[in-house]
């Protein structure tokens, strides 16, 4: 009675130990499917492209193609470089004073001010980029990396000041205090203790921004036509009228993809407190 | 003291950042939403007519009925099967294994992909003639083959919902792995010597201690599905007909192929409302919490 029993459950056991591995199974496999694809998609030759076959001529030729004319991909990527790097540049030094502030005074509105610039995260872009569209048409900015740049400004400060002030709250304040009774200015003491102490945190916080931007499409969409065009429109760019070069997306979808695999990996630990704001840690 | 202006002076930069990027074009478009202004017809702001937009909008336009149901489907699907699917992972790999760590390893790559680039390729793989899903599709369900998932209208959305989920689901479930070891081990452990099956201690006591994390995935996830606008452009374009138009998708239309500033200012207000809604809702969640943001 109790040997049958035993074995039931451990056969049961045994059953739910291979559905647990079928799902994971699963699960990799959908997850890394469509990045396999791509990858190799693009490495196709055109002729292979309809071919469901893992066995195929790899070429490098597609990306020799984005790169030459007419495509020049080459204008896009430096494009993204520019326009991400100058939106962390000029939001992670303003965030990082911010946060600074809202973690270690108290002020009056202080609620309510941390509030609004928390809550503007959640405004939906399509609204914030109509009055900048009719501003830059009416400046002349319209298609330029300063466009681009002021608008990217409104996605990645109010996620800078939060992830900041997540990772100032977790730095202890006594060196600051001693410092301060010492004679020292508040401004040399964010310089030259707080700032060194925090440093990881403003890395990991300016490169959830990088990606952030890198990865924008609706402004870029909008504002853009063929100077300041960056990468994720310009991967649109290969839907053609002769019909859609997949090859070539795929190519430059690696290019928009393999910087930010590796710059994700490296914050890892992090990502999930950008989005959420610490709120899960 | 000079910390009480020094405090102002710090916030000063950010401050004038959020203004100028997102409270003045906030307000700009809430005043084009009173106006008539059509872009074809004239390049200045014409003469306020009330709420007249708002009016049409809400009650005489099918296409913004026609929105309002595709965002409200796709937003249901969306978060139910991001919160079932980041849940029910999560669950499983919080134990140890070689299968669960390469699981987690690779959690984070979907999100470090552009949403417009998960789009276009998501077009590749259910293109009808020779996408790898298409082709998967018709070799797991026979009746299938063949089949032409971007022309029918609820398979168009479904794709569309598998393009947004294949990015988040992965993130979700790191969020509420994150959840998960931040819960105390003993009251599981407890309820486990007192003979509770494992289906019990999951409903009576990880759920309800995991609840408050997976309010923010549902509340978060709920946000970004309500914004949904790059896969629109790059995998459905809306279609077919108008079956894949998003509230988001509708402004874009409006604002960028009919030029009709008033109106789509009009019709992104009615989802900023919403929008601001479920931020006030979400920041009393988060900011209750002791020691939370």
């Amino acid at each position: 009675m109790n040997g049958t029993r035993a074995t039931a459950a451990r056969r049961r056991k045994l059953v739910m130990k291979g559905l647990e591995s079928a799902i994971l199974l699963l699960a990799l496999f959908l997850i890394l499917f469509p990045i396999v694809w791509m990858a190799l998609t693009a490495f196709k030759r055109p002729v292979d492209l309809f071919e469901l076959t893992l066995l195929f001529t790899p070429t490098l030729d597609n990306f020799r193609t984005i790169f030459a004319a007419p495509w020049n991909i080459g204008a896009a990527l430096w494009n993204s470089t520019v326009v991400a790097g100058l939106t962390v540049l000029i939001s992670i030094p303003c965030s990082t004073l911010a946060a600074y502030a809202f973690s270690r005074f108290e002020m009056r509105f202080k609620g309510a001010l941390f509030f609004t610039i928390l809550a503007t995260q959640f405004i939906p872009a399509v609204v914030v980029v109509l009055p900048f569209y009719l501003l830059f048409r009416d400046l002349g900015l319209l298609d330029t990396h300063l466009a681009l740049v002021i608008v990217n400004l409104a996605i990645v400060t109010p996620f800078a000041v939060w992830m900041l002030k997540g990772f100032l709250d977790a730095v202890p304040t006594e060196s600051e205090e001693a410092a301060l009774v010492d004679g020292a200015t508040r401004l040399r003491v964010i310089l030259d203790i707080v700032v060194p102490m925090v440093w990881p945190g403003v890395l990991v916080t300016a490169v959830f921004c990088f990606i952030l931007t890198w990865n924008e499409f609706l402004f870029a969409l909008i504002l853009t036509r063929d100077n300041a065009v960056t990468l994720p429109v310009g991967i649109t760019r290969f839907r053609t009228e002769r019909g859609d070069l997949w090859e070539l997306i795929a190519a430059a979808g690696i290019l928009i993809s393999i910087p930010m695999f590796l710059l994700s990996s490296v914050i890892q630990r992090h990502f999930v407190r950008g989005m959420t704001g610490g709120a899960v840690k | 003291m000079q910390d009480r202006r020094l405090k102002y002076v710090l916030i000063l930069p950010a401050a004038l950042l959020v203004l100028g990027t997102t409270i003045w074009p906030l307000a700009v478009s809430l005043v084009t939403s009173f106006r008539d202004w059509r872009l074809t017809r004239s390049l200045t702001p014409g003469p306020f007519i009330g709420p007249e937009h708002y009016v049409t909008a809400l009650t005489d336009d099918p296409d913004f009925a026609n929105a309002l149901q595709v965002t409200a489907s796709f937003v249901a699907i969306d978060v139910a099967l991001t919160v079932v699917c980041a849940l029910g992972l999560a669950l499983l790999l919080r134990r140890a294994g070689v299968l669960h760590s390469l699981t987690r390893a690779v959690l984070i790559l979907p999100f470090a992909v552009s949403p417009a680039l998960v789009g276009i390729s998501f077009r590749f793989m259910f293109n009808a003639e020779m996408g790898v899903f298409t082709w998967l599709a018709g070799a797991v369900v026979p009746w299938l083959q063949g089949y032409v998932w971007l022309a029918d209208p609820v398979a168009a959305l479904l794709v569309l919902v598998f393009s947004d989920a294949w990015r988040w689901v992965p993130y979700m479930t790191l969020v509420v792995l994150g959840g998960l070891s931040a819960l105390p081990k003993e009251p599981e452990e407890a309820a486990r010597i007192d003979c509770a099956s494992e289906w019990q201690v999951f409903r009576d006591v990880t759920l309800p201690a995991l609840m408050p994390v997976l309010a923010v995935v549902a509340i978060l996830k709920t946000v970004f599905a309500l914004k949904m606008f790059d896969q629109v452009v790059t995998l459905t374009g809306g279609g077919p007909g108008q079956s894949t138009v998003t509230l988001a998708y509708l402004v874009y239309s409006i604002a960028f192929r009919w030029y009709d500033m008033g109106y789509a200012s009009a019709v992104a207000w009615i989802l900023t409302a919403m929008l601001v809604f479920l931020a006030v809702w979400y920041m009393k969640l988060i900011l209750r919490k002791p020691g939370g943001a």
